[in-house]
């Protein structure tokens, strides 16, 4: 039953994120034609940081494989996920403005109870990478392209042991401060700098090349020490998340 | 017989941000009583009850309730499957209906009471497949006493558990708590700023006051302990200081001189006699006056 309340307090986030990335997912793949049409007009003699960025992004455009990974995998993957990865991290195990007390009062040890958010959280988190990936595959017929199942999982899973660490940092954080927000907000903003510092090193082991797995994109390598690190990372989290919580005082 | 009280502290101090919520406080409720811990907002009710289950930890002393460390995570989990406790609030799950609650907690508490289900939801009349976040103060209070009651528990921890109802849904909950204490053989601490509601139903009482516990004692002991004497003089009444023990609160208001007791009469008129009052009477205080005495004492 600890499942249930944990799925009821989750749901609306989880629920919204999977239509918004079903919807984000299906609009990659339906607007390619347009893309392809628009790739040809395409400057070749803009200089500079972003006339290189457009060339890429065109280069990478004009074979579906590449448009895929550049659009999805990329770009809209992780924002929208990691967005609702640190919503979903920071509705907590004890919400204060939700019952905190009348659990409290329960045989149940706040191990357990955050464990089994913890567990819900990225069981969710899972199926909002997963599950708009794969449409990918197969809405491809509809506009005359193929995309393989394999590379839909093997992105998004990369993408998901990497984003996990947004979720768990957001979970620890809301075991420090009684709001949703100054979860919501420093996990963000720590997500937002990691990104600026992954565009200006720009390497495919950097957080941001480990999410979109840019090495199996390229090379077809999978970046298992990057993924084993990130995990450990989320697993130090969840550590200190239910180590702070345990200690807490309500 | 310290293996026989139920709730046991000694010297039990709380620390919040520099705050001293509990000064050392000491009590000892024992098996199948009813506690009434009085205080007023801010005393240290709350927090003594969040210690003793587990939810804060102390900044020392000792909380122990059957005996168990409240502050350990184990025994506390045990203290927890044997005690039921309702919150002020009354903060149960918002999204729940009445059903889901109910089915959500029963499998907690292997002493979880059907029987006590069935009567409770018809006495209380709750509509079961109703959102909690939908229900009215009143009502939600009696899913919380529900929850609290059908545990099996032999401990029942409530804080402030009338607050907000109207006095018609206040003496319903509290006469459900009098009727299932004395049929169940359980131990009710309950905390109130309400003195009729202690008067009313307690048979022990503590009374608390900036975290240090000022009186606790049975409540007939202490009908029985207090009273009021006051003494008439012909004259302006003279300024004494007494020796006597237990002397609270002493006002002289012309020819009357006015002391509370808290140890008997005797000593005192003993110490007045030889003054020549006209008269002396002895009047009982009630549960109210002895409260405002000795919290005012403290200012």
């Amino acid at each position: 039953m600890l499942w249930y309340k944990s799925w009821l307090e989750t749901r609306w986030r989880f629920l919204i994120g999977l239509a918004l990335l079903l919807c984000s997912a299906g609009a990659t793949v339906l607007v390619y034609p347009k893309i392809l049409q628009l790739t040809r007009f395409v400057p070749a003699n803009v200089s500079g940081e972003i006339g290189e960025r457009i060339r890429e992004a065109a280069a990478l455009s004009r074979e579906y494989r590449g448009y895929v990974w550049s659009q999805w995998f990329r770009q809209n993957l992780p924002q929208w996920g990691t967005l609702f990865a640190v919503l979903l991290g920071a509705a907590g195990a004890l919400s204060t403005s939700a019952g905190a007390l009348f659990t409290l009062s329960l045989p149940i040890s706040r191990a357990r109870l955050l464990t089994v958010r913890a567990a819900l959280g990225l069981g969710e988190l899972f199926l909002l990478t997963l599950v708009p990936s794969l449409l990918i595959p197969l809405l491809s017929p509809t506009i005359g392209e193929t995309y393989s199942i394999v590379d839909a999982i093997v992105h998004s899973v990369c993408f998901f042991v990497v984003v996990s660490a947004f979720f768990s940092l957001a979970l620890l954080l809301s075991t420090v401060f009684d709001d949703v927000w100054r979860p919501v907000l420093i996990a963000l903003g720590i997500a937002f700098v990691l990104s600026l510092l992954s565009r200006v090193y720009n390497r495919p082991y950097s957080g941001y090349g480990l999410m979109s797995a840019e090495s199996y994109f390229r090379s077809g390598h999978i970046p298992w020490l990057g993924l084993l690190a990130s995990a450990a990372v989320s697993a130090l989290l969840i550590w200190a998340a239910t180590s702070n919580l345990s200690r807490r005082d309500f | 017989m310290a293996d026989t009280a139920i709730i046991e502290t000694n010297d039990l101090r709380k620390h919040y941000d520099g705050v001293e919520a509990l000064r050392g406080v000491n009590l000892r409720v024992q098996p199948g009583s009813i506690c009434g811990f009085l205080g007023r907002n801010g005393a240290g009710k709350t927090t003594t009850m969040k210690i003793l289950l587990g939810m804060a930890q102390p900044t020392s002393g000792e909380a122990h309730v059957f005996g168990l460390a409240a502050d350990s995570p184990r025994e506390s989990l045990e203290i927890r499957r044997r005690s039921a406790f309702v919150s002020e609030e009354k903060d149960l799950y918002p999204h729940m209906t009445v059903e889901a609650i109910i089915r959500f907690t029963a499998p907690l508490f292997p002493r979880w009471r059907d029987d006590l289900l069935q009567r409770y939801l018809r006495k209380f009349d709750l509509p079961r497949t109703r959102r909690i976040k939908t229900l009215s103060r009143g009502t939600r209070t009696k899913v919380a006493l529900l929850l609290a009651l059908c545990r099996g528990a032999e401990l029942l921890v409530l804080d402030e558990p009338t607050s907000g109802l109207d006095p018609a849904s206040a003496e319903e909950v509290l006469q459900a708590l009098v009727a299932h204490a004395g049929s169940e053989e359980m131990t009710v601490f309950f905390s109130s700023h309400q003195i009729s509601e202690i008067d009313q139903i307690a048979d022990r009482v503590v009374i608390i006051e900036r975290g240090r516990v000022l009186v606790d004692g049975a409540l007939d002991d202490l009908r029985e302990k207090f009273r009021r004497i006051h003494f008439v003089f012909d004259h302006d009444a003279p300024e004494v200081t007494f020796r006597a023990a237990g002397v609270g609160r002493v006002k002289r208001n012309g020819r009357v001189l006015t002391v509370l007791s808290s140890a008997g009469v005797d000593p005192i008129v003993e110490e007045v006699r030889p003054l020549h009052p006209r008269s002396i009477d002895v009047v009982p205080v009630t549960l109210k006056e002895i409260f405002l005495e000795t919290v005012n004492a403290e200012d």
